[in-house]
């Protein structure tokens, strides 16, 4: 089986898995909407994004204008489709980074040395107390406002979250019989990460990725909000959401559709991960894993 | 961040203007959303914790049961009952005092000074709270930005523009109770030259300043000089007490209306009657508390919960849902001297060294759906020079609107639509992100790629004021008499005409006004037609006072508010 025929047929029990339960069918519905108008609007948005008219801003939707118009006079509802795609682009990107960072650092702890997984631990446990938002601050210093301040902000921080979280069941694969069992016939170390540890960490893992995509998104409106996201010109919809938020006392209709389609889909991400978790906990992880890792919580704590 | 004394005359857009300009931004800034991005880290870390320690979470749920219903719903029963108590209680207190003038006016500003150094703190918050209130100069401004007496009654000055006598007023004080007279006039402006305080630059030409008698000032040049009374009206002819010593950073002692009671540094000034005030300007108020709010949502919020009678500015967009309630508070809308300058770097090597290039962006701007987007307040400038200054005339018509002319205009120097001309434009974040992208739209249509490049001002004045590393900058440039900037070649603008530097110099040594507005307006003419830089309007304030507040000036009122006459009476 090619590569992608496995990770079409992980993805159809994916969806297949969220479509059984009412808030499953909920996120994948949004998430098919996010994709299809990400698409569209690389094609078509219902105008121009720099069709700007001055004297027509602040305007309240209408036939012309679904959502109205900006306080350049220029569409909300384009601007908002077209924002999609690079939410979707920094979600995918953050979260492909997050998982690469949390997959090599707990690898680091389960299958270094004592000393160097250790040392790994104490790192992690150090580093995740530097706020996301501060690291993106740091990183715009020299770097200027761009997505990819936010991208590599948002992956180191969740990376590390990750790879605390999965630490627990990752170590209790790899301290497990059949691990020492590969080792002893002459197995290496990496290959029994990559064939053992990571299929049995992977349920864990992707109910905290599922997460960080949700979180990503929020992330990505808070710091264009603060002028280190995504550059000026450029559509996102924490851009659409803090050029309307200001004069949201004033035009509180503008506000809303941007604070609308980032609340629909971050509920989705959270409620993706939610199922995915019930899910996983009872098919592949067991209760007595899912013991073990809330001991190992514990122990972290 | 500190900006050297000697620099005003060519350096209007440094420090003290990144604070007058944030101040007149609409765009709110960002301290209270640094919350959302690490709610959003910290909701992470409590998803995290919820989904892997089922344990704790179960007995979590144990651990509150619902024991005493009926003791809480006491209390909050208590609770309520107080507030709406004393609620009942303010009210009647505060109505008790209805239709009467107020003892205390509360005005909110945007820009706080850091300290009362007036001498040698830069920034125009303190131009703003304390020439005319606290300190008085030998002249000092009107509202329409013209020089009229105020410690001198009256001055003559020589047909050669050399000598310039200036009449005392008699009976003056210090709000210390010492005597004003010629000898501090003199000490004070004698101390600025020397010790080279903020704006001593301004005076240019003085040879000497002397007190000729207890009740007259001269001062001689060495060569005429147009700008003298104006720049006398501002900090250069600020009066202070030879004998008085004092902390100048938390203190003022002065002849105005006013003295400062106490002050809080970037919160607030109060300011209080001056009891020995020796002239017509009485205080019509006692106390006027000034707060500095940053934040224009917060600040309306002040204005609308009745903390404050007066907000300036307000920006245009929120001040509509003020206009609704007319019965309430009265939004009105001054002249300026700011000017939202579009500079184009004609040093070597840019393409907006192309003449075409600069007119082609001109013609492209529609200046009146501009000024539309942003409310409407603001005036079409069409040249170097605001209403309020000498020289102004309406250049507007020189490049008018017109999108065919300047795709005709690109294509001469080689660009259109499907070969684009890119051009960065850096500006500083305290503009709204919306004029960037206006000017990317307009500027799309006629074979210009515009990269819009927004950057904290620190990064502003590095790359672009002091490095001139940029092709297309704006800032807004709102001293008045700044005219000085499109003679230097050196300035950030590159520009370097010729006849525009003899111009200013023949408007600086004219002994009459009327040939200085000539020479003036002659050169920002050529400088306009150039296309030197494209104007994109003319900032004007919008005030916005509670209804039965009087007196307050309108115009210029960032840089020159005299708050004498500001009374309030409750409704």
């Amino acid at each position: 089986m090619s590569v992608v025929a496995r990770l079409w047929q992980a993805l159809r029990n994916t969806v297949r898995t969220l479509w059984s339960t009412v808030s499953g069918r909920y996120a994948v519905t949004v998430i098919a909407v996010w994709v299809v108008v990400s698409l569209i609007s690389l094609v078509w948005t219902p105008y121009s994004l720099w069709q700007m008219d001055g004297y027509n801003v602040w305007a309240m939707p209408s036939a012309a204008h679904w959502m109205g118009t900006d306080g350049t006079g220029a569409d909300v509802a384009s601007w908002l489709m077209a924002g999609s795609r690079t939410d979707l682009v920094i979600v995918l990107l953050t979260v492909a980074l997050s998982a690469v960072i949390g997959m090599c650092l707990v690898a680091l702890m389960t299958l270094g040395s004592t000393w160097s997984s250790n040392a790994t631990v104490v790192a992690v446990d150090a580093l995740i107390s530097i706020p996301t938002v501060l690291l993106a601050l740091v990183l715009a210093v020299p770097f200027g406002a761009s997505i990819a301040v936010v991208v590599v902000a948002c992956g180191i921080g969740y990376g590390l979250n990750l790879a605390r979280v999965v630490r627990p069941q990752a170590l209790l694969v790899a301290n497990s019989g059949y691990v020492e069992s590969a080792l002893s016939n002459g197995a290496s170390r990496w290959r029994v990460f990559a064939q053992h540890i990571v299929p049995n960490i992977l349920p864990v893992a992707s109910v905290q990725l599922s997460l960080s995509a949700g979180t990503a998104i929020l992330a990505e409106s808070g710091l264009t909000y603060l002028g280190i996201g995504v550059p000026s010109g450029i559509p996102s919809w924490g851009r659409s959401l803090s050029l309307s938020v200001r004069l949201a006392s004033v035009h509180p209709l503008t506000a809303l559709w941007p604070g609308l389609v980032v609340a629909l889909v971050v509920l989705a991400l959270n409620l993706c991960g939610d199922v995915l978790r019930e899910r996983s906990g009872v098919h592949h992880a067991g209760v007595a894993s899912r013991q073990a890792a809330s001991e190992g919580g514990e122990n972290d704590r | 961040m500190s900006q050297e004394h000697g620099a005003y005359g060519q350096s209007d857009a440094t420090q003290g203007d990144q604070q007058e300009q944030l101040n007149k931004q609409e765009q709110s800034r960002a301290t209270a959303r640094t919350g959302s991005g690490e709610g959003a880290a910290s909701n992470a870390q409590s998803a995290v914790s919820g989904s892997t320690d089922a344990k704790l979470n179960a007995r979590r749920k144990d651990n509150k049961p619902n024991r005493k219903p009926w003791l809480w719903i006491a209390i909050a029963a208590i609770v309520v009952i107080a507030v709406v108590v004393s609620i009942v209680v303010f009210r009647q207190r505060t109505s008790g005092s209805n239709a009467q003038q107020a003892d205390t006016v509360t005005v909110g500003l945007t820009l706080a000074p850091t300290n009362l150094d007036i001498r040698n703190q830069s920034g125009s918050a303190l131009d703003q709270v304390l020439i005319g209130n606290v300190y008085e100069g030998l002249v000092s401004r009107d509202s329409e930005n013209k020089v009229v007496p105020s410690i001198a009654s009256s001055w003559d000055i020589s047909s050669d523009g050399l000598t310039y006598t200036f009449h005392l007023n008699s009976g003056m004080t210090f709000s210390n109770g010492d005597e004003l007279d010629a000898t501090d006039v003199a000490w004070s402006i004698n101390e600025l030259i020397d010790k080279q305080y903020h704006d001593y630059n301004l005076l240019q030409n003085v040879s000497s300043v002397e007190a000729t008698d207890s009740k007259t000032v001269t001062i001689t040049l060495d060569a005429p000089y147009a700008n003298l009374l104006w720049a006398l009206a501002g900090r250069p002819g600020l009066v202070f007490d030879a004998d008085a010593s004092y902390d100048a950073k938390t203190q003022a002692i002065g002849s105005g209306p006013y003295v400062v009671d106490s002050f809080e540094a970037n919160t607030s000034i109060t300011l209080k009657a001056n009891s020995r005030y020796w002239g017509e300007h009485k205080a019509k108020t006692p106390t006027v508390v000034v707060r500095y709010i940053t934040d224009a949502n917060a600040g309306l919020n002040a204005l609308t919960s009745g903390d404050l009678q007066v907000l300036a500015p307000v920006s245009e967009n929120l001040a509509d849902g003020l206009r609704k309630q007319s019965d309430k508070y009265t939004v009105t809308t001054g002249e300026d001297t700011d000017k939202f300058v579009l500079a184009m770097n004609q040093a070597q090597g840019r393409a907006t060294t192309d003449i075409r290039i600069r007119q082609a962006m001109r013609y492209a701007i529609d200046h009146n759906e501009l000024i539309a987007s942003r409310g409407g307040a603001d005036a079409p400038l069409g040249g170097p020079i605001p209403s309020l200054d000498p020289g102004y005339e309406d250049l507007t018509d020189l490049y008018p609107y017109d999108v065919d002319k300047a795709k005709q205009l690109m294509e001469e120097a080689g660009y259109t639509t499907d070969n684009p001309l890119k051009l960065t434009l850096t500006y500083p974040n305290i503009y709204s992100t919306e004029l960037g992208d206006q000017l990317k739209s307009a500027f799309k249509e006629i074979g210009i790629d515009l990269q819009v490049n927004i950057v904290e001002f620190s990064t502003w004045l590095q790359d672009v004021y002091t490095n001139h590393d940029y092709d297309l900058s704006l800032v807004d440039h709102n001293e008045s008499h700044d005219f000085s900037q499109w003679t230097d070649p050196t300035y950030y603008y590159g520009y370097d005409n010729s006849e525009v530097q003899d111009l200013y110099k023949q408007a600086m040594a004219a002994t009459n006004e009327k040939d200085t507005n000539t020479y003036l307006a002659q050169a920002a003419r050529i400088v306009s037609e150039d296309a030197a830089a494209d104007w994109l309007f003319n900032y004007r304030i919008t005030t916005a006072t509670a209804a039965g507040v009087e007196g307050f000036p309108v115009n210029l009122n960032q840089t020159l508010m005299p708050l004498y006459d500001v009374t309030y009476t409750r409704q």
